[in-house]
């Protein structure tokens, strides 16, 4: 009596916390998967495929879910959803398909633990920096016009590897990599990209955003250097703002 | 007298006469009409295939207009390749593949479609999932210029709509508008791809129209111009139709206080008239004022000239994914007449004289609340039919994160009781919203309907079938089985004096297509993606 009364106790916490974990799960199902333009409630068939019923395995569920599949609108869920979300939204899905006992986070006294994401452990003023270097409210003013970070962003430059002392260098920085083309009897900066017998292509700086133009060989004259400045291109930032940039820089690019 | 379908009206100026079809709405007047009168009610049913171009391309279906110019027609796939080929026996002349696309944000809202090419200035233009505008050389198809727009990686938004080309510039929207984003169009020069302007759909602190947004909800509010937009050299205006509000079905977060009952969260799922040169905005008419049922109002504007009241008025029409049609006048967006299409309609009792919604049944957060027309439209994107669908609308506030899903909520479609029939393909009198008549059809149909000057009305349906009506009785000619379901956007033009109808096909495997699939579980309709054109007999008139 006593024993079994020592055994049912773990397993009742473990039903309750399974139910918690589901009932989590299809709050993270409604809010991410049941959009009516992806799937729909309960695993309804909506825009995507009908989810319950399928005979999945959880695995599968797991794998895909976190993964996504290339070539369609499913995204990879791995970077976007918190793991206990992740692992919910897998089980829910799970109990979908009549698997009764799904697998489920372990969960310690405080909870199920998860990674926090890079960007969360940056301290405020990176993050702030961060904000800025995408701010979509500067259109094509953003400093991710031109440059990717950590995959977000435009990779027009080459990726950054010496970060400028303060932010008079930054305004200052002459950018040795652009030249000057003439095309058509107009001179423009131009970040060239490559010079091939058939085609030479370039960025062309003008104004932002940089154009990358494929041209003739025999139209295009290219001369080293330009009077092109960075000082011309982020003029939508204060200093202020310029200074909580770099302290983003400092945090987020490896050298 | 002869009516035309689904409110393309007959003031020739405006109509596409040519032998080709250059624009993506036939001319930049946007209405899908083609003058070509060779094929006719009385030979239409000798109409037969003259040549299938197989793409290659079955991501997803072929959802794009082709353009002609000269003889050479221009068609892109959703993978943004891009063929040109000989108009009169489908030969290819020069093709080009675009790049795998850099991947959008998880969770974001990109699309595998591409709607069309502009043609322009010895230029093909088009924009990609990864939003950058292209301009290849329209003689060799090599690439001239590209432009990065937006980083899909952020914003969670692609270009899947044809570009306009007005005058020097090349102008282009996106999607985004149920992410957490801030809808815009953008300008840039057809020579050099440079940076001509940029108009943001939601205005900026200082700008008339902030105040109608709640605190930083303008930001990412939606108002996302996802489709093609209309211009009149005339009045040197560009038309365009914008999205709705972002969140879609919950307006906690984007309403102000006293905000019900009046203009709300402009300028989105509004009619605006933009400068051509400049991009500033010089009037504007919002139909969905608090849009709470993803009722954006992003399709084409049609331009026409009518007499209204004795008067001869330069006009607009504009129909939403409501169903809901406007009539303004397109030199100052001065309201004309508004009138309702579907034939089941729950989400107002209706409109007054002045075009206001009355009786609006709006979603609540955590309850189902039900509303007819559904989220597909009543009319989808396309020049497409009347589709009688309904939704269950679960409202769910959430927290917008850029660049990511947010609608607020969540739907599931419902086919409305004691019906046999869905959808239908109709011929409405633009001015008067005047029903001419029906033809009604079991299932739903979302390929775009054509006109031509032989009186013949165009479109295809999911079974396969493309088929043309009477434009003067709604009585069914001709139909042809292509093999795979419609959904993209026919066009007629002329090589050599010999008139052609081509048809897109194939059925659409992602939203809309694959939302409405369901709905009918007997059915497997078929994807592909095949361009099938036809013409008469050679020497037959």
């Amino acid at each position: 009596m006593r024993a079994a009364l020592l055994l049912l106790v773990p397993v009742l916490g473990w039903a309750q916390n399974l139910q918690n974990v589901l009932k989590q799960g299809e709050q993270v199902f409604n809010k991410s998967c049941a959009t009516g333009y992806c799937h729909g409630p309960k695993g309804i068939p909506a825009g995507a495929p009908r989810l319950a019923g399928r005979g999945f395995e959880q695995p599968y569920i797991s794998a895909v879910t976190a993964r996504g599949v290339t070539g369609t609108a499913m995204p990879a869920f791995a970077g976007s959803l918190s793991r206990p979300d992740l692992t919910a939204v897998v089980a829910y899905v799970a109990a979908l398909n009549g698997i009764a006992n799904p697998t489920i986070a372990p969960m310690g006294p405080l909870g199920p633990m998860a990674p926090t994401p890079p960007e969360q452990q940056l301290p405020a003023e990176a993050v702030r920096g961060r904000v800025l270097f995408y701010d979509a409210v500067r259109g094509f003013g953003r400093c991710a016009t031109c440059h990717e970070i950590n995959g977000v962003g435009i990779s027009v430059t080459t990726p950054m590897v010496k970060l400028p002392a303060d932010v008079a260098a930054l305004r200052a920085l002459t950018t040795p990599g652009v030249s000057t083309v003439t095309l058509a009897g107009e001179a423009m900066p131009a970040l060239v990209v490559s010079k091939a017998s058939r085609a030479v292509v370039f960025y062309d700086l003008t104004i932002p955003p940089p154009v990358q133009r494929t041209v003739d060989p025999a139209a295009v004259q290219i001369a080293e250097g330009s009077g092109w400045r960075h000082a011309s291109v982020i003029g939508a930032y204060s200093d202020a703002e310029l200074e909580a940039i770099l302290v983003f820089l400092r945090a987020a690019v490896k050298p | 007298m002869r009516f035309l379908p689904l409110l393309v009206a007959l003031a020739a100026a405006y109509a596409q006469n040519g032998a080709d079809w250059p624009h993506y709405g036939g001319s930049q007047s946007a209405w899908r009409y083609s003058a070509l009168d060779q094929v006719n009610t009385g030979n239409v049913k000798n109409l037969t295939p003259v040549w299938i171009f197989q793409t290659g391309d079955y991501a997803e279906n072929l959802q794009s207009t082709p353009i002609v110019v000269d003889g050479v027609m221009y068609i892109i796939t959703p993978r943004a390749q891009v063929f040109a080929l000989d108009a009169a026996a489908g030969r290819v002349l020069w093709q080009y593949k675009y790049p795998t696309p850099r991947p959008g944000r998880p969770g974001g809202m990109t699309f595998m479609q591409n709607r069309g090419v502009a043609v322009a200035d010895g230029k093909v233009f088009f924009g990609t999932m990864d939003n950058t505008l292209v301009a290849l050389d329209q003689k060799t198809g090599r690439e001239t210029w590209k432009v990065n727009v937006d980083d899909p990686k952020q914003c969670g938004c692609d270009i899947t709509a044809a570009p306009l080309v007005v005058k020097d510039k090349v102008v282009v929207g996106g999607t985004g508008g149920d992410a957490a984003h801030r809808g815009y169009l953008t300008a840039f020069y057809i020579q050099t791809g440079r940076l001509a302007w940029r108009w943001y759909a939601i205005p900026a602190p200082g700008e008339k129209g902030h105040e109608t947004w709640k605190g930083d909800s303008w930001k990412l509010g939606g108002g996302a111009l996802w489709m093609t937009g209309s211009f009149d050299p005339g009045q040197n205006l560009i038309y365009w139709g914008t999205g709705n509000a972002a969140g879609d079905f919950n307006d906690d977060d984007r309403l102000v206080p006293d905000g019900k009952g009046k203009e709300a969260n402009l300028y989105t799922a509004t009619v605006v008239a933009l400068d051509a040169d400049t991009g500033k905005l010089r009037w504007y008419h919002q139909e969905v004022p608090d849009d709470v049922w993803d009722f954006d109002s992003a399709y084409e504007c049609i331009l026409l000239d009518r007499e209204v009241k004795g008067q001869m008025r330069k006009l607009l029409v504009h129909m939403n994914k409501s169903g809901l049609t406007f009539v303004l006048d397109r030199t100052n967006g001065e309201f004309v007449r508004a009138f309702a299409v579907p034939e089941v309609q729950t989400w107002i009792s209706g409109i007054t004289e002045d075009g206001k919604l009355v009786g609006r049944k709006e979603p609540e957060a955590g309850k189902v609340v039900s509303v007819c027309p559904s989220l597909t439209g009543a009319k989808s994107w396309n020049y497409a039919p009347l589709n009688e669908v309904c939704n269950d609308i679960t409202a769910t506030p959430t927290e917008p994160q850029e660049g990511r899903f947010h609608a607020n909520g969540s739907i599931i479609l419902k086919l409305p009781p004691n019906r046999t029939t869905y959808s239908h393909v109709d011929a409405w009198d633009p001015i008067t919203g005047k029903r001419m008549w029906s033809y009604p059809y079991k299932y739903i149909l979302l390929a775009s309907v054509l006109a031509t000057g032989g009186d013949l009305v165009f479109t295809g349906d999911p079974e396969g079938n493309f088929f043309a009506l009477d434009a003067r009785t709604g009585a069914k000619l001709w139909s042809y089985p292509t093999g795979a379901g419609h959904r993209g956007s026919a066009i007629s033009y002329s090589v050599n004096g010999r008139q052609y109808v081509a048809t897109p096909t194939g059925w659409q495997q992602s939203i809309t297509g694959s939302q409405l699939a369901p709905l009918f579980p007997d059915q497997a309709w078929r994807g592909g993606s095949a361009l099938v054109v036809f013409a008469l007999p050679e020497g037959s008139k």
